[in-house]
């Protein structure tokens, strides 16, 4: 009797053990098992950790692509990077760059929700992300069904945005900060052609303003890349985006404190800042940073 | 009679046992309940997972800090989740440079929102601080999302 039981109960004891846990690989503590031989082994100015501090949100093309299309600019596809020349990209260096051109022109896709054209850049961005080694957090399938069935397009902002987070933190935490802050660097930089291109169609005292207040995002920008400054390529964008930096002295920003107050609406705690900021950029200015970023964003696309 | 029996109990707590485990909340679940009490009408940016010991005896709860370049003119949501499977409490605090902004902890009533939404006036850096109620361990996910251009 106890033999036959062993029979029946021994295959049930060896699938229960055998059984995996699929969402496994979403635990904090998960990380892929991938040789890297791109990891940074410079010596770094400032910590990881203040990197890691200084790096978030920096440049965000979810809220440029906001202030656009809150301004009635119409989508324009001349804006965007061609994708023509993502296969020629062969180094880290190009793929990062590449990585955050491709993401901010998605991020100004999605805003506008064009999917027409969102299966060239979702195809460069998976591409890119696996020649760099972090395509596994890239979901191009779930991507690539939603653009095609034109469906749930607040889920392809939420997804790519989410996945772009998710390599950012991947190579950050497994010392390829390098390729992060560059894919920081595109993003900012393509961010900037698309202000400049819509401010020369359509001009505004906001993206003006926006484009002056970058002042500030370069300077955070710069201290992430200064720290890489001793690899040729990193001193050559560092270089580039230095004299952008110079044209910026002559834009002007000044504070006005103010207490900021909290309250309720509808349940909701909302706090209110009562700071005031002045920012002032002539046109002058103004088309010289446009000009000078445009430059180098073309450099780059065509590397 | 008696060996069946110890057999058929052996088995039944290596198999039953492990079809319907406790399952910890994953990373990713967190973020995505995170989003859904953030609210359809906003957009994700960005999520900050902690997860911090309890304090020591006689020390200061540990505190996780994020920083973030919030611009001038937008509104942002700022939204905590707590995992069930510990029972830390989040408090989230957003300062400047050098001073408290904002809370979703109201000290004066007690409350505590899930989320609040910051008016910024101001391009810059801001920090995020995260600490979880009387210092007890904890794990959490804290998100920045935007609301809109105001």
């Amino acid at each position: 009797m106890s033999k036959y039981l062993i029979y029946i109960l021994l295959p049930l004891f060896l699938f229960s053990a055998c059984r995996s846990d699929k969402k496994k690989e979403n635990d904090f503590s998960q990380e892929f098992e991938i040789p890297d031989s791109v990891i940074y082994e410079g010596n770094l100015e400032i910590s990881e950790q203040a990197m890691e501090e200084i790096v978030q949100n920096i440049s965000s093309p979810v809220e440029i692509a906001a202030l656009i299309k809150s301004l009635g600019v119409p989508y324009s596809k001349d804006y965007l990077a061609t994708t023509d020349y993502v296969d020629s990209y062969n180094t880290s260096y190009k793929m990062a760059l590449g990585l955050g051109i491709y993401g901010a022109d998605l991020g100004y896709q999605n805003m506008y929700n064009k999917t027409g054209s969102v299966l060239d850049y979702i195809s460069a961005i998976k591409t890119l992300a696996d020649g760099i080694r972090v395509g596994q957090f890239f979901d191009f399938t779930t991507l690539k069904r939603l653009v095609t069935n034109n469906q749930n397009l607040d889920s392809l902002m939420y997804i790519s945005v989410q996945n772009f987070n998710q390599m950012d933190r991947y190579l950050r935490e497994n010392n390829r900060g390098n390729l992060s802050s560059l894919i920081v660097a595109g993003i900012w930089i393509e961010s900037m052609y698309l202000l400049g291109g819509v401010v020369k169609e359509s001009p505004s005292v906001e993206i003006a303003e926006k484009i002056g207040e970058q002042k500030i995002i370069l300077s955070n920008l710069m201290l992430l890349l200064r720290n890489y400054d001793q690899d040729p390529k990193f001193k050559e964008l560092i270089d580039n985006l230095d004299e952008i930096q110079d044209i910026y002295r002559d834009v002007t920003i000044t504070y006005e404190k103010g207490d900021p107050e909290a309250v309720e609406e509808d349940g909701m705690l909302i706090i209110k800042q009562n700071d005031k900021q002045f920012i002032e950029i002539s046109n002058e200015t103004m088309l010289q940073i446009i000009n000078k970023t445009a430059e180098i964003r073309n450099k780059i696309i065509h590397l | 009679m008696k060996n069946i029996l110890t057999i058929f109990i052996f088995f039944a707590i290596f198999t039953f046992g492990n079809f319907q485990p406790v399952k910890a909340q994953s990373g990713q679940e967190l973020v995505d309940i995170c989003s859904m009490i953030a609210g359809d009408e906003v957009t994700y940016l960005k999520d900050f997972p902690i997860k911090l010991d309890a304090a020591k005896p006689g020390e200061e709860p540990p505190t996780a800090r994020f920083s973030v370049v919030l611009s001038k003119n937008t509104q942002y949501r700022l939204t905590i989740c707590n995992s069930k499977d510990y029972s830390g409490q989040a408090i989230m605090q957003l300062f400047d440079n050098n001073r408290l902004l904002g809370t979703n902890f109201v000290v004066a009533t007690g409350k505590t929102y899930p989320s609040f939404d910051f008016k910024c006036t101001s391009t810059g850096v801001y920090h995020i601080f995260v600490t979880f109620k009387e210092g007890e361990q904890g794990l959490a996910v804290s998100m920045l999302s935007f609301v809109k251009k105001l």
